[in-house]
């Protein structure tokens, strides 16, 4: 059935978005780090999911060449990806450590970005360059078709169960509370005895964790990665998630996610086409993507559900009282 | 080894600040003693601030040595610092916005579970009492302060008296052995000064040492034993500042500048 199989694909799709807008959310939103490199560790999850279940790269004829190339087993692949995101999101992190202000920090990472897409871009030997790399084994490919893609929407749901019950460990509680802290004002949050420098990498490893498992169930599922997926605009699209959907919030940008990655970017496409030029309706979805983004710094920073922060009043006057 | 001899919990040496060919403080020396309130004073301009921000590791400096408890921390960072207990205020305050002002104080505490490995392996089992026993220390000293009432208000939504009374009561809770205090009378009412005048008071008889640098020299002959003046960089003079005020050196600076 089609209307199925279009449900399957937007399932995966909000999921493996969860997992990213989550990561980025813990970087920026909550944080502070504006990493506009975010992509970056998204396309390190796919690539190493895409290198670790492949086998040789003179296999299926060597139409394609990439470096490394082996058959793990779909949980470690999973894992690889995972693993590969927090290294090179440390890595792009090592890059905002100079203290610079948090623009120019974003600025950086932004060059970095379309750095790392042209060096992949360019270099055939790598990962096979702009045409990228396809035929990538989907792990459910011995069960019906059918039966297996809804097993695959099954893998994302408990990777995205298991990632919002990490994330909370470190958007809520004391560590919560801290890295808040820092993103209202580092300098203070360095006076009061916090290691700024390492907090930051923290985050960009864990955000990178996240980025990169979302890349690698992404890569699993589509079969392919080429770098038209990881242009920097896509972390734009992350980030208008978290912005829309109330920065620093894990419930709000969840809802962002809904309502811009899944019921916008994907609901132009029931725009009707026009034959004169088929990319306007995804054009259009960028152009609202954009003015929404805006109208919501303007008329509503703090987003569609707010950050909410614990209340202790309410304990101190009844103790007051008694 | 000199420290426990003298007495003094901080030993600045010859500090020097460059910035390009400006020497915004050029060989200053000074000690703070243990449990006592020393004053920082001078015209705009002296070098007060930067001296202060040398100390507390925000600014490297250019030359000269920094201990504090005998031990040299002249090369240590901002946040070791004031782990072990060198703990400063900023000119303007510094509060954490989009925290409630009992987080703010929260957040300050030293050794927290939740914010280690531990913490995050054991969740809110693993440090739920050492948080609750610190949300009880955080309402002491709001209640100290007079401030209980606006426990959960967002920080930004405060006054800029009530912000600087939030910064203090932050560095309280760090359990400083001394406080470096940067102008904290700047802006307050004169009756939340004195009442803040007489919580520095109170603290440096429980054993904190303050370095305190204030415009207003009336506070400062108030609170501060020994005085340091400081102009162009140097040290000019120090002293009780009942005697500062009749030195014509200190006079003169004042009114040149």
């Amino acid at each position: 059935m089609a209307w199925e199989y279009y449900v399957v694909v937007m399932l995966v799709y909000l999921g493996t978005d969860l997992l990213a807008v989550w990561g980025l959310n813990l970087e920026f939103g909550v944080s502070g780090v504006a990493n506009l490199a975010y992509i970056v560790v998204v396309a390190a999850g796919a690539y190493t999911f895409a290198v670790c279940t492949l086998g040789p790269s003179s296999g299926n004829g060597g139409f394609q060449q990439y470096i490394g190339g082996f058959t793990l087993p779909f949980p470690l692949a999973l894992l690889a990806g995972a693993g590969a995101g927090a290294v090179v999101g440390t890595v792009i992190g090592v890059t905002g450590l100079k203290r610079l202000r948090q623009d120019y920090q974003g600025v950086a990472m932004l060059v970095v970005s379309l750095m790392v897409v042209t060096v992949v871009g360019a270099d055939t030997g790598l990962l096979n360059g702009s045409a990228g790399l396809a035929l990538i084994p989907n792990p459910f490919a011995d069960l019906d078709p059918e039966v297996a893609r809804w097993a695959y929407v099954a893998v994302v749901a408990v990777c995205c169960l298991i990632g919002f019950m990490v994330l909370r460990r470190f958007t809520t509680g004391p560590l919560g509370r801290t890295l808040r802290a820092m993103r209202d004002d580092d300098t203070a949050a360095s006076a009061s005895g916090k290691n700024v420098v390492g907090l930051r990498l923290l985050v960009q490893a864990v955000g990178g964790a996240f980025g990169g498992l979302s890349g690698a169930l992404l890569a699993g599922f589509i079969g392919g990665w080429s770098p038209s997926a990881w242009a920097y605009i896509e972390t734009l699209a992350f980030l208008s998630c978290v912005i829309v959907g109330g920065r620093g919030s894990d419930r709000g940008v969840s809802l962002g996610t809904l309502i811009i990655a899944v019921l916008l970017l994907q609901g132009v496409q029931f725009l009707p086409q026009i034959a004169s030029s088929p990319g306007l309706s995804e054009d259009f979805g960028w152009i609202i993507l954009g003015t929404a983004t805006i109208a919501f710094i303007w008329f509503r920073p703090q987003g569609v559900l707010p950050e909410r922060r614990p209340k202790y009043l309410g304990r101190a006057s009844s103790k007051s009282a008694g | 080894m000199s420290s426990t001899v003298t007495g003094a919990i901080l030993e600045v040496d010859n500090l020097e600040k460059h910035y390009g060919g400006v020497h915004a403080v050029d060989g200053v020396s000074l000690t703070v003693e243990r449990g006592s309130i020393t004053g920082l004073i001078g015209p705009n301009g002296a070098g007060k601030s930067t001296v202060l921000a040398v100390v507390g590791g925000f600014v490297a400096p250019s030359a000269g040595r920094i201990r504090f408890e005998g031990v040299d921390v002249t090369r240590t960072q901002m946040h070791e610092r004031a782990r072990r207990g060198l703990v400063r205020t900023f000119q303007m305050a510094r509060v954490f916005g989009n925290l409630t002002t009992i987080e703010n104080l929260l957040v300050a505490a030293p050794g927290q579970r939740g914010e280690r490995a531990v913490g995050l392996l054991g969740g809110r089992r693993s440090w739920g009492a050492q948080e609750r026993q610190l949300v009880e220390d955080a309402r002491t000293i709001l209640d100290t302060f007079g401030m209980a009432t606006k426990a959960d208000e967002p920080a930004r939504n405060l006054s800029g008296g009530q912000k600087r009374a939030v910064e203090i009561m932050r560095t309280l809770m760090m359990k400083p052995k001394l406080l470096l205090l940067d102008e904290p009378m700047a802006g307050l009412s004169p009756s939340l000064s004195r009442q803040l005048e007489d919580v520095l008071l109170s603290l440096a008889e429980g054993g904190l040492s303050l370095l305190l640098v204030e415009h207003e020299l009336d506070t400062v002959d108030r609170l501060c034993g020994k005085v340091v003046v400081m102009a162009q960089g140097k040290v000019l003079s120090e002293g009780r500042m009942s005697e500062l005020r009749l030195s014509r050196e200190v006079q003169d600076a004042y009114v040149i500048g």
